[in-house]
């Protein structure tokens, strides 16, 4: 392989780069001076030749004269799911081609993904395991680093019990990498797993899915195209999700859309509007409210959709009547006129969609933010049909895919949840006795209670043993991908690295985890390969699966995360059980094999029809989808009739071929092309109303009216049991325990498919015909209310709008509203006037270690910064592109970044990036990596600067809204 | 584009022109957010017309993330104009005043022919510039040279040389001169400043030299003004040399610095500066060259062996030579007449 | 024969800068030089606006005028392509140049430019098409192979279009029609003597 440099070229092309300034570079690759011996020879240093030497040989261009193959792959970055076309030459990856035939981005990519065959050449990446030894990096071995981290970890369950380690998973996973993680943690025996959808879409996921029945977004990008009104709340799509404003913008252009962008920010996204709204940072409620205010008043709901599909619209009237135009400006500053127009425009230019993205879920509101979105939605009959839907823009590449097989402390994969009858579920797919299941947690009780989420992993460490709701601290982390730049409160996290006994850092790059601490030892850093390097699944925003290819093998000696979940299985002693029904070739684990696995497992969320070979086909068949439905023509015979990449729910088994559903709740639709209703998941009657849909029902129903989800027993009332085969029936027995106990047998733990299969055939959804509920009872806040932020900006509004009181959850405690008053009565808003939010740089991905290496990336965003507003840097006599110190609110934080003085924030607001790490409160950490693997720029995290704040139902942590003070530096 | 500001801020004062011109781009963006703000506004609709920008500021400017401030100017049509300066306005002046130069000069000769020494060669010397001033002469002089050709061969070459050559040796010659122009340049400019340095004193313009210029110098008749030692045209050549060198030598620095602290428009003047001063000054040169050599008798040695001949130094520097002789005899002994 | 040109529909770029990663990795180019590069007016401000620019590969060029050493070409296609053997990186071209195209490697600690290097339009140099001497001295030669400039079709919003002049004229006209707004063509009357009237 020649993509496996030799380290020590490695070492000098990293010292040549450092050294020289980048500058130095461009004398070896491009050779520019050869003709011009003079200067070539006076100024160009031995080592920058030499370097030249190696990497042409490793990625040179195309060579005309060799075979080329074309490979397929995604994009990493982000959930759009960018095809990528790698050119590859004996084993090397040549050349990028644009993906025209993928109906997702059309050729296109954003400056991540037309960079991304940087990530293979992998200057800075981690090049092999190593172990910190009395502060200092030491290369090891593979067997030698999982022998020590088995251990270790065994040493650790032994005294403290399974909970006491943290397996912090990724976004960045496969389905069956993330899939693999979560099973691995529940054959660990913890439900201590989760992954960056905590602090992204956890808010969403439980808002969205308490209220119509799935937590993902309803429509996809390609479906914008069709829409006539278009809110962007709180999302930034054209940095965040460059790609998708292809879509955004050809809906805009086509339907002459109304594109309005509500937004602290004046983004690169509100650039593109037509109506751009600026609102206070944490005032979403306010505004969504504000705008049903004028809907409800001048009569413009959809009546007719709010009597048939939506329940408990009146109790959140009560609450909306309250929200004047006066009483939101006055809370969030935006004018009751321009608010007017934007309702009706939403309103009435129909079909309208609401997009949003981490502006609504990072708050201690998160979950309510988004509720009250999903009320506006169903309030103006805006859900379930093209061009309409709540548009929710997930991060990660593979965020949604993560979640959906359960990186979530809450449940196990695809939304089984914890109870004993998930377990079950899960044991029988797993074809592991449940009793052992049971013996591996510390009690039953452990067994079912959620996690503990990553937004307090610190806290779980640090606090006091008897206010963690376990046998003991977390003592272990193992970090799968994932950024230790992520959550708030970095100065404390910072504490609880250094109290660890064991950090496990399974990634590409070494993140900020192994260089924002001062550990001395226990600390291990295993190379992993990206998802370029490997094979699987994963699941863009749009809920479609896409396969990517291995582009090119694992370079140096990384390896994917099959393999080193398998070998930690191995070592932990339980690989055998967790790997019964998947095929492992050498030590690495089959992702298709552990496909079928979900495939058998997943029929809750509809993962059961994408089998491996039905997404490669899609892949190779991709310019057959269209453009807008996504749909491929009926005729074709190897995806005839699908929607491109089996948007989930893709129902039953991949034998009977359900399409996919590329829009959620679409009753316009045969449940067999994708069509469906709302969930019936919370009952069929509250208080007397009935939860089930009235008059609403799919197309093609034999049922014409609201139905609660299926069991055998209502087949067998329906008489449609017979139309199940003998096969099916055995299997509903054998789950059920016996012919009684098949009765309650549900199509979701039907592990035949046989109850998907026979409602499909008569038109119904497995999971019911229900109303989605405006009003969520089962939550902290059953009617979303508007609070202020903790570190609220204004003292006078949160006796009005107070947080929720002080409670536990997650086996710890949420002090948030002690917290509120202390900050109010200690005055913090005088003192730290600016409110800060933060957010994306179109160049850099999530905690950014691996896009802040990529030589490419990194040039365009070469300083970490703050955004200031012109009125408040003259204030204090800042200068744009001078340095700066930001100070929190909390912790003595302050961070030193360059001033980037401009009216994209409004006067008494800054905006920073979360990208950056390597520095850390003024002081520059980058003598702690290992020497070759320090991204090329680091820069303060604005985490450091984030504060205390989680929402009620995740324990999402709240950095859109906080309070600074910024000064020259 | 008719807007013609270019030229025109030249002439008038291009630095302070275009201080202003980025001051208007820092002040001029920043009206009417207040009040939209307010109102709601529709980014669609307001956006930024390029043919707007361009008549308001002569340019498009923004901000890019890279740390490269050169970057953020989008556009600016200033370059065909710096072009036409250059593909045009620049042969012309540096036609005109280098083939005219030399033509008056021929003319000049044909008419007056060489400078005799009226009276004959004396045969006695007088010291006129020591070692050290000849090397700082000719240090500025033999750079100089080099520097002008290979100025020259920037504008012209590509017109007289290169269809000559051909395009590759053309290109090897013009780096090596392009290295040569770079690296050369401190010496001249060490030179203009030593020049600067030991003959300012006996260069202030006086009486003498209203005297003298009243008389053209006896350039064109055979009269003989009183000189010191360095009359009217020698400082009006010793100014030039070094006001003229100093603002040719800043101004290349400039443009061999690129982008420290100027910017694309700065650079251009800096280019015009040293351009124009550069043939302007090749053409000053040449009168100089062809007095000290060709134009006069007895003229050259002044520079060459340091010694000139006492009658020529009476006939063209009668007070300096009586200044010598005087300072001599107050030395007590004919030092001021060295050996034959 | 076609004639070649860029053309930026500010109201679709997003500045996103895939034109400007997209270049990089199609034609290593290294740190520092910046072929393409997409600049933000009236940034923060309603009516703000990102353009993507590169050499435009001017009608009449006059980088190519003003070169002391000659070592421009205008290709058949319009494609303005320089030689780097020829090339005495004296920054003329930089001055002349409209867009800020060239850019020059620093070679030496003042002064002593490196050979200019700029936007190919993805068509190599002087040297044999598809060779290593081309790719090593200029970068891909995308046109030889009949493909267009890598970061025109990787744009993430199609506002970076690359074609023949008339052609992508024509489909800029088609939007502005459509969508009833338009911007203008960036720096097409500074390059090609020309604007685009819808």
């Amino acid at each position: 392989m020649l993509i496996k440099r030799k380290d020590a070229d490695a070492a000098r092309g990293r010292l040549q780069a450092l050294v020289a300034g980048f500058g130095s570079e461009l004398v070896d690759r491009r050779s520019f001076l050869r003709k011009s011996g003079l200067a070539a020879g006076a100024l160009a240093a031995v080592g920058s030749l030499s370097v030249g030497a190696v990497r042409r040989a490793e990625a040179g261009p195309t060579n005309f004269g060799q075979p080329i193959e074309r490979r397929k792959n995604m994009c990493t970055h982000c959930s759009v799911g960018c095809t990528v076309i790698a050119e590859v030459q004996n084993g090397v990856w040549v050349g990028q081609e644009p993906a025209w035939e993928s109906p997702i981005n059309r050729g296109s990519h954003c400056a991540k993904g037309a960079a991304i065959r940087e990530l293979v050449h992998g200057d800075r990446r981690l090049k092999y395991p190593m172990k910190l030894v009395d502060g200092q990096w030491r290369r090891i071995t593979w067997d030698q680093a999982i022998e020590e981290i088995g251990d270790k970890l065994m040493e650790i369950r032994g005294k403290s019990g399974p909970d006491s380690v943290f397996w912090l998973g990724s976004a960045k996973f496969s389905n069956e990498g993330a899939y693999l993680n979560r099973k691995l943690a529940a054959f660990w025996g913890t439900n201590t797993s989760d992954h960056q959808a905590r602090i992204c879409h956890s808010t969403t996921v439980a808002g969205v899915a308490n209220t119509w029945g799935y937590g993902a977004m309803t429509n996809s990008y390609n479906d914008i195209r069709n829409s006539k009104t278009l809110i962007i709340m709180g999302g930034n799509p054209a940095e965040a999700h460059p790609v998708s404003l292809q879509h955004l913008l050809a809906g805009k252009e086509i339907n002459r859309a109304n594109f309005i962008v509500i937004d602290p920010r004046f983004t690169r996204t509100a650039a593109h509007a037509t109506e751009y709204v600026r609102l206070r940072p944490g005032t979403d409620i306010p505004v969504l409210y504000g705008m049903l205010w004028h809907i409800f008043e001048n009569g413009w709901e959809d009546k007719e959709f709010i009597k048939a599909r939506v329940y408990g619209m009146d109790e959140i009237r009560k609450e909306i009547a309250k929200w004047t135009p006066d009483e939101v400006e006055r809370v969030s500053g935006v004018p009751g006129e321009q608010l007017k127009r934007v309702a009706e425009m939403f309103a009435k230019q129909k079909p309208a969609t609401l997009i949003w993205c981490m502006g609504q879920t990072q708050h201690t509101v998160g979950t309510a933010n988004v509720r009250a979105s999903c009320v506006l939605l169903l309030a103006t009959g805006n859900v379930g049909g093209p061009g309409s839907g709540a548009n929710i823009f997930r991060g990660h590449c593979n965020v949604q895919g993560a979640t959906d097989l359960g990186l979530d402390v809450t449940t196990l994969p695809l939304y089984y949840g914890l109870t004993e009858a998930a377990w079950k579920h899960w044991c029988r797919v797993w074809e592991v006795d449940y009793d052992w299941m049971v013996s591996r947690f510390a009690s039953k009780k452990a067994m079912e209670q959620p996690g503990i989420p990553s937004t307090r992993w610190f806290d779980a460490v640090l606090l006091p043993k008897d206010q963690v709701e376990q046998p003991d601290n977390v003592r272990a982390m193992v970090v799968f991908g994932h950024g230790g730049n992520t959550v708030t409160r970095m100065p404390e996290m910072v504490k609880g690295l250094e109290k660890l006994d064991l950090l496990v850092i399974a990634d590409p790059h070494p993140t900020t985890f192994a260089a924002v601490s001062n550990r001395r030892n226990g600390t291990y850093l295993l190379p992993m390969c990206t998802q370029l390097e490997t094979s699987g699944s994963r699941t863009a925003s749009n809920r479609s699966l896409q396969w990517g290819e291995q582009i090119v093998k694992p370079i140096f000696e990384s390896k994917d995360d099959y393999e080193v979940m398998y070998l930690l299985a191995k070592k932990l002693g339980f690989a055998d059980k967790m790997f019964r029904n998947i095929k492992v070739e050498g030590n690495r684990p089959s992702p298709e094999d552990i496909l079928r696995e979900i495939n058998r497992g997943g029929w809750s969320t509809g993962y059961s029809g994408q089998s491996p070979e039905r997404l490669k086909a899609h892949m190779k068949n991709q310019e057959k989808f269209d453009l807008v439905t996504l749909r491929a023509p009926k005729d074709d015979p190897e995806v005839g009739g699908d929607y491109y990449g089996l948007p989930w729910p893709c129902w039953g088994s991949p034998e009977i071929r359900h399409p996919g559903t590329p829009i959620l709740y679409n009753t316009n639709l045969h449940v067999k092309d994708g069509g469906g209703t709302f969930r019936a998941r919370f009952g069929v009657e509250r208080n007397g109303a009935t939860l089930l849909a009235e008059g609403s029902y799919s197309m093609g129903s034999e049922l014409k009216d609201g139905y609660p989800e299926f069991t055998l027993a209502v087949l067998k009332k329906l008489g449609w049991d017979k139309d199940l085969t003998a096969a099916e029936l055995a299997m509903l027995e054998r789950v059920g325990g016996s012919p009684e106990g098949a009765d309650k047998v549900s199509w979701a733990t039907d592990l035949s498919g046989g109850i998907i299969r026979v409602c499909l055939e008569h038109g119904v959804m497995p999971y019911g015909n229900a109303k989605a509920r405006a009003v969520a009872w089962n939550l902290p806040d059953p009617i979303p209310t508007h609070r202020e932020p903790i570190y609220s900006p204004r003292p006078d509004l949160v006796a009005k709008y107070p947080t929720l009181p002080d409670t536990r959850a997650f086996r710890v405690p949420n002090i948030g509203f002690t917290v509120q008053k202390a900050v109010v009565d200690k005055g913090l808003a005088k003192e730290f006037p600016i409110i800060l939010t933060s957010g994306r740089l179109v160049e850099y991905e999530g905690g950014g270690e691996e896009t802040r290496s990529n030589k490419w990336l990194a040039e365009l965003q070469q300083d970490m910064f703050v955004e200031i507003n012109t009125a408040d840097a003259a204030e204090r006599g800042i200068k744009d592109g001078a340095w700066v110190w930001v100070y929190g609110a909390a912790n003595d934080a302050r961070t030193r970044v360059r001033a980037l003085v401009t009216d994209r924030v409004g006067k008494g607001v800054a905006f920073m990036p979360f990208h950056f790490s390597g520095w850390f409160m003024g002081q520059d950490q980058r003598g702690n990596y290992p020497k070759g693997t320090d991204p090329i720029v680091l820069g303060e995290s604005v985490n450091t600067l984030t504060t205390y704040g989680y929402d009620p139902v995740t324990f999402m942590q709240e950095p859109k809204a906080t309070l600074c003070q910024i000064r020259a530096a | 584009m008719t807007r013609g500001g270019f030229g025109r801020r030249i002439a008038v004062a291009a630095f302070v022109a275009l201080f202003s011109v980025c001051l208007a781009m820092t002040l001029a963006p920043r009206a009417g957010w207040a009040q939209q703000a307010r109102q709601g506004v529709n980014p669609t609709a307001q956006a930024v017309k390029e043919e707007q920008l361009l008549k308001e500021l002569d340019r498009v400017t923004g901000r890019v993330s890279i740390p490269d401030s050169k970057a953020g100017t989008l556009i600016q049509p200033e370059g065909r104009e710096w072009r036409a300066y250059h593909e045009r306005t620049l042969h012309w002046i540096g036609g005109i005043a280098i083939l005219g130069m030399l033509a008056v000069l021929a003319l000049f000769y044909s008419v007056r022919g060489k400078i005799r020494i009226e009276h004959g060669w004396a045969g006695v010397k007088i010291m006129r510039f020591t070692t050290f001033e000849r090397f700082v002469h000719w240090l500025t002089a033999s750079s100089f040279i080099v520097l002008a050709l290979s100025g020259l061969n920037v504008v012209f070459g590509k017109v007289l040389l290169l269809p000559l050559v051909g395009s590759d040796a053309f290109a090897v010659f013009s780096q090596w001169a392009k290295y040569a122009h770079n690296y050369l340049s401190f010496a001249f400019a060490a030179g203009i400043v030593l020049t600067f340095v030991i003959w300012v004193t006996e260069n202030i313009p006086n009486r003498t030299d209203i005297a003298w210029a009243k008389q053209g110098g006896g350039i064109l008749g055979h009269a003989h003004p009183p000189a010191g030692k360095f009359n009217g045209g020698q400082k009006l050549i010793f100014w030039s040399v070094v006001l003229v060198g100093a603002a040719i030598a800043a101004s290349g620095y400039v443009l061999m610095f690129p982008f420290y602290g100027t910017n694309i428009a700065d650079m251009q003047v800096a280019q015009i500066i040293h351009g124009v001063l550069g043939v302007l000054m090749i053409a000053v040169i040449l009168a100089h060259i062809y007095i000290g050599t060709l134009g006069m008798e007895g003229a050259f040695d002044a520079m060459g062996t340091g010694e000139v001949d006492l009658n020529w130094a009476k006939e063209h520097h009668s007070l300096w030579v009586e200044e010598e002789m005087s300072k001599a005899r107050a030395a007590g002994g004919g030092a001021a007449v060295p050996a034959e | 024969m076609a004639r070649v040109k860029f053309l930026c529909d500010g109201d679709r770029c997003i500045e996103c800068n895939a034109c400007v990663t997209a270049c990089k990795n199609e034609n290593e180019v290294p740190w520092g030089i910046n072929r393409r590069r997409v600049v933000t007016i009236n940034d923060g401000k309603p009516g703000e606006r990102s353009i993507s620019m590169a050499c435009m590969h001017c009608t009449d060029a006059p980088c190519k005028a003003v070169c002391p050493v000659d070592c421009f070409f205008t290709t058949a296609d319009g494609v303005v392509l320089h030689s780097k053997d020829l090339c005495i990186g004296c920054g003329y071209c930089f001055y002349a140049c409209p867009f800020g195209a060239p850019q020059y490697p620093r070679v030496g600690n003042f002064g002593s430019r490196g050979k200019m290097d700029k936007c190919t339009y993805c068509a190599g140099g002087p040297e044999a098409d598809l060779t290593m001497a081309e790719y090593e001295k200029y970068g891909a030669n995308r046109l030889a192979e009949g493909k267009l400039p890598l970061c025109a079709e990787m744009c993430s919003t199609k506002a970076l279009l690359a074609g023949d002049g008339e052609i992508i004229a024509q489909i800029y006209k088609e939007r502005v029609v459509k969508r009833g707004y338009g911007s203008g063509a960036w720096g097409w009357k500074t390059a090609y003597r020309e604007g685009i009237d819808v």
